[in-house]
C-alpha cells in the first residue's frame, strides 16, 4: 500500500499509465465475471423473468426451482457420482504411479532413464482425439464401455503424464544432500523418500491432485464417447445433453453448470498457491 | 515396496550390464529401484498410449465400421480418400484459422493480463484468483454458459452489443460467417488466463534494475518493453505458445457443445470431423486417418518444444 502510494506521488510520468493499467485490468476482471455472474443469475431466475429481456441484468424473484427440476428430473445426481468416483480414482492411481515415476527419471541413475523422460512428455501432448477410436474399440472388447473403470483408465492417459511432468519439475529443486544425509544416518533409501523427500515436495503432491482432480473431473470427449446410457455418464456429458436435446430449459442448464463448476471453483479458490506453483513446474520448467 | 513381479520383468534387463554393476552395488540397487519406480508409469503409458497410438496407426491401414469384425487391408487408401476429401481440406482450413486466431489472441490478452497484473496494487492476489476462473471452469460448463450468452432473443451478448449500440442482434451462433469468430471468442476466454499466468511468472523473474538502467538510458516505456521485458519472456511465451498451439489444433469439446461442427460445416474442425466420421458414419477407419493427419504437424510442435525448454532450462 504505502510503496504503491510511493509510487504514484514520486513518479508523476506513471500516474498515467497506473490509471489506465487499472481500467484494462477493470475491463478484464469484468469480461471475466459477467459470464459468471449471469450463469449464477439464470439459475436462480423464475421462468417468467428468464424470458423477458428487460429483466436481462438482475432477479426479482429469485427461486431453487431449476436446482429442484434438474435432480428430480434428471439422471444428474447420479452423473456427479460417477465424475466423483472417476475422478478421485483416477486421482489417487495418478499420485502414486507419478511420484513413484517422477522419483525415478528425476533422481535415480539408471540406463534409459532420459528416454523415459522422453516418453513422459511426449506423452503429455498425445492429442486425445487421435487415442480416441483405439481406445474405443479396445474398451468395447474389454466390455468396460459405460463403466467407471472405462473413463478411469482413459484418464490417466492424461493424468499421469502430466502429474509425473510436473512432479518431476519438483523434485528436481530438492537438496538431495537431505536425503543423503538421511541415509548416512541408516535410513534406507524408501525411508527416506517417505520422511525427507515426500514432506518436501508435499505442495507439488497437492498440486499434482488437484490438476488430476481437475483434468479428470472437466473431461468431455472421453466420457462423451465410452458412455451412451444417462446413467452411465458423468456431470459434464449430462449437462451437455440437456443442450444437444430439443428443448433447452436454460435455468436447468445453468443451475447444472453452477453446480459442476462448484468443486472445481472450491479447489482453486483455497488451492491457488500450489495451482500457480504447479502450473510453473509442469508447464514452463519442465 | 517393489514387488517381485517388477523386479522379475528387470531381471531380463541384460547380462552384460549386470557384470558392469557388480562392481558398485549401491548403484546396482539404485537401478534396480529406478526400474521398479518406473515400471507402474511405463505400464500406463505402453498399455494407454503407446498401444492405442500403434493401433491407431495400424487402424487408418484398413477399412473398419463400427460392428463389423473383418476389417480387410486397405493399405494408403484412406489417406488417398482423405487428400481427394473436400469435408477434410474444409476442415482443415477451418482448424487453422481456429488455431491461428485463438492462439494469437490467447497470446495478446495473455500478455496484456500478465503486465497489468506485474504491478503491485492492493487486490492483486484477488484479481489473480479471478483471472484464473475461465481456465479452471469445466470445458462444458464454460460452453454453455456462453451458448446461452449468444442466445438470440434473451441472451446477454445481443443484449449488451444492442444497449451499446455496437451491433444489431443477431444470431452469432446460426450465421455461417460469424459462427467461427462466435467459437474462437470463447477459446479466447477460456484460454487466455493460462498464458497470462504464465507470463507473470516470467515477468516476475525479469530484475527489476534492469528497467532502473533502462529508464536512466532514456528508454520509454516502450523500448522498455522492446529491449527489457521481451527479451525477458520470450522464451516463456514461446513455450506457452507451443503448448496451446498444440492444445487448440486437437480440440473437440468445445467446439463440439457449442456447435456440433455447424452451422453447416462452418466450424468443423479436424477433431469434429474425425468424430463424425468415426461415430456418427461409423467409418472408424476413416476418422482415425483423419485425426492422423494432424500427427505430423503436432509432432513438429512437440519437437520445437523440446528445444524451447531445453533453452529455457539452459538459461536459468
Amino acid at each position: 500500500m504505502s510503496r504503491a502510494v510511493r509510487t504514484r506521488t514520486m513518479k508523476a510520468e506513471r500516474r498515467g499509465s497506473a490509471v489506465r493499467s487499472g481500467v484494462v485490468l477493470a475491463l478484464i476482471l469484468i469480461g471475466v465475471l459477467l459470464p459468471v455472474y449471469w450463469m449464477v443469475l439464470t439459475s436462480i431466475k423464475p421462468n417468467s423473468e428468464l424470458y423477458d429481456a428487460k429483466s436481462i441484468m438482475v432477479v426479482h424473484h429469485p427461486t431453487a426451482t431449476h436446482y429442484v427440476d434438474l435432480f428430480a428430473t434428471t439422471d444428474f445426481a447420479r452423473q456427479l457420482v460417477n465424475s466423483f468416483v472417476v475422478a478421485t480414482s483416477a486421482t489417487v492411481i495418478t499420485v502414486v504411479v507419478g511420484t513413484l515415476g517422477a522419483y525415478s527419471i528425476a533422481h535415480l541413475r539408471y540406463r534409459g532413464r532420459s528416454t523415459a523422460a522422453a516418453g513422459i512428455f511426449f506423452a503429455y501432448l498425445v492429442p486425445p482425439t487421435l487415442l480416441l477410436i483405439p481406445l474405443y474399440t479396445v474398451f468395447a472388447q474389454l466390455d468396460i464401455l459405460n463403466r467407471w473403470a472405462g473413463l478411469i483408465l482413459a484418464y490417466l492417459t492424461l493424468t499421469v503424464p502430466f502429474c509425473t511432468w510436473m512432479l518431476r519439475g519438483y523434485l528436481q529443486n530438492v537438496p538431495w544432500e537431505l536425503e543423503e544425509a538421511a541415509m548416512v544416518d541408516g535410513c534406507g533409501r524408501l525411508r527416506a523418500l517417505r520422511s525427507v523427500v515426500l514432506p518436501l515436495i508435499a505442495p507439488g503432491l497437492t498440486a499434482g491432485a488437484l490438476f488430476s482432480f481437475t483434468l479428470a473431473w472437466n473431461e468431455y470427449l472421453y466420457a462423451f464417447v465410452f458412455t451412451n446410457k444417462s446413467t452411465a455418464a458423468t456431470a459434464p456429458v449430462g449437462l451437455a445433453s440437456l443442450v444437444l436435446g430439443d428443448v433447452f430449459l436454460w435455468g436447468q442448464i445453468m443451475a447444472g453448470a453452477v453446480v459442476t463448476a462448484i468443486p472445481i471453483l472450491l479447489i482453486y479458490l483455497f488451492g491457488q498457491r500450489f495451482v500457480v506453483g504447479g502450473l510453473t513446474a509442469g508447464a514452463v520448467k519442465g | 515396496m517393489t514387488d517381485e513381479s517388477q523386479l522379475s520383468v528387470l531381471s531380463s534387463v541384460g547380462a552384460a550390464r549386470r557384470a558392469h554393476r557388480r562392481q558398485s552395488p549401491r548403484r546396482r540397487r539404485e537401478a534396480v529401484l529406478g526400474y521398479a519406480f518406473l515400471a507402474p508409469v511405463t505400464l500406463v503409458l505402453l498399455a494407454l498410449l503407446g498401444y492405442p497410438l500403434v493401433k491407431a496407426l495400424i487402424m487408418s491401414l484398413h477399412r473398419q465400421y463400427v460392428g463389423f469384425d473383418v476389417a480387410p487391408f486397405v493399405g494408403l487408401r484412406n489417406y488417398v480418400d482423405i487428400v481427394h476429401d473436400p469435408t477434410y481440406w474444409h476442415a482443415f482450413q477451418n482448424t487453422i484459422v481456429f488455431t491461428v486466431a485463438s492462439v494469437v489472441l490467447k497470446l495478446g490478452l495473455g500478455l496484456l493480463t500478465a503486465i497489468v497484473l506485474n504491478r503491485e496494487f492492493r487486490g492483486r492476489g484477488l484479481a489473480r484468483s479471478v483471472v484464473l476462473i475461465p481456465w479452471a471452469l469445466p470445458t462444458v460448463v464454460t460452453v454453455l454458459v456462453w451458448s446461452w450468452m449468444y442466445n438470440d432473443s434473451f441472451g446477454l451478448v445481443n443484449h449488451l452489443l444492442s444497449g451499446l449500440h455496437l451491433a444489431k442482434p443477431h444470431s452469432w451462433l446460426g450465421d455461417p460467417s460469424t459462427a467461427m469468430p462466435a467459437v474462437v471468442v470463447v477459446d479466447v476466454w477460456r484460454g487466455f488466463p493460462f498464458f497470462a499466468l504464465i507470463l507473470l511468472a516470467g515477468l516476475q523473474g525479469i530484475p527489476e534494475e534492469l528497467y532502473e538502467v533502462a529508464s536512466i538510458d532514456g528508454a520509454g516505456r516502450w523500448r522498455q518493453f522492446r529491449y527489457v521485458t521481451w527479451p525477458g519472456i520470450a522464451t516463456v511465451a514461446l513455450v506457452v505458445t507451443l503448448l496451446s498451439t498444440i492444445w487448440t489444433l486437437n480440440e473437440f469439446s468445445l467446439i463440439w457443445v457449442l456447435t456440433q461442427g455447424g452451422p453447416g460445416d462452418a466450424t468443423t474442425v479436424l477433431s469434429v470431423l474425425t468424430f463424425k466420421a468415426a461415430f456418427l458414419g461409423n467409418k472408424l477407419s476413416y476418422g482415425v486417418a483423419v485425426s492422423a493427419t494432424l500427427l505430423p504437424i503436432v509432432v513438429l510442435l512437440i519437437l520445437a518444444l523440446v528445444r524451447a525448454v531445453n533453452r529455457r532450462e539452459a538459461t536459468t
